[in-house]
């Protein structure tokens, strides 16, 4: 996956929206998709979902979002605890549903690690796989979140 | 109509936990929370569920693994596989383990209500 194929974007962009259909009744808008370099690094937000790949794909793929965004989910939800631990539940499920559902593309081999979750300034000490890993921007209602796909097949 | 949950996320357990509760045609009790396949076996022994949802990416133990489990223990339990794996030969793999159904999250809630009725028809 040196070069990301616009069929591999898509399976990414089609999971997402398909998320926020199933969650809520308001579908999210893709409104960016890049490569990440030293000048637009991959934006992280106050909380942030990372599934780390094995097995025939390595790297890592990120769920970032807003506090906010998170909370509209929760009540979307209908979920009435937001704690903190609630939040960045949130995020790692998110990340792991995403991932998880890219496997019907990427196959049963593309192994996924439970997700590891954390706030915003945790989330600047990430070490990427790629040198331009590739950033989806979405926007749900007014909020702001990011899907960071960092990952290269194995050869 | 017993059921546990099996989950390592706190959001979808408490979401199976409030729509299991809606289902007026079946009067079903959540008898157990787990956020990891060796709980949920510890659990189940206590409970004894008749129906079980089961994630499947969970640290300690995952889910096929822990469905093989039950299945072992008690082989009229029956097991719906609540999972964002959506690859197809991992869910034949948790069928051949001994799940009853499968259903890919995200789900929505009608999506949700339907695979437990179908679990338990």
């Amino acid at each position: 996956m040196n070069k990301i194929s616009e069929n591999e974007i898509n399976v990414f962009t089609d999971a997402i929206g398909h998320y926020f259909r199933q969650i809520s009744t308001e579908p999210a808008i893709i409104k960016a998709a890049f490569l990440a370099s030293d000048e637009a690094p991959p934006p992280l937000y106050d909380y942030t979902g990372a599934i780390s790949l094995s097995g025939d794909y390595q790297g890592t793929i990120y769920f970032s979002a807003r506090r906010i965004l998170i909370r509209h989910l929760l009540i979307s939800m209908q979920e009435p605890s937001q704690t903190e631990q609630d939040f960045l539940d949130a995020v790692g499920e998110i990340a792991n549903t995403l991932a998880g559902n890219a496997r019907q593309y990427f196959g049963e081999y593309m192994h996924m690690s439970v997700p590891v979750c954390t706030t915003g300034k945790l989330a600047e000490s990430i070490r990427l796989t790629r040198t331009h890993p590739f950033v989806i921007m979405i926007k749900w209602r007014q909020y702001h979140a990011s899907l960071v796909i960092d990952m290269e097949q194995v050869h | 109509m017993k059921l546990m949950i099996v989950d390592d996320s706190g959001i979808i357990r408490n979401r199976i936990t409030r729509l299991a509760g809606t289902l007026s045609s079946l009067r079903i009790d959540v008898v157990g929370q787990a956020k990891n396949g060796r709980e949920a076996i510890d659990l189940f022994a206590t409970s004894q569920p008749d129906i079980v949802t089961m994630d499947l990416t969970m640290p300690e133990m995952d889910g096929v693994e822990c469905t093989r489990r039950l299945v072992d223990m008690c082989p009229d339990v029956r097991i719906l596989v609540v999972s964002a794996l959506s690859d197809k030969p991992t869910a034949l793999k948790a069928l051949k383990n001994g799940a009853s159904g499968f259903l890919y999250k995200p789900f929505n809630d009608r999506q949700l209500i339907d695979a437990i009725e179908e679990l338990v028809s």
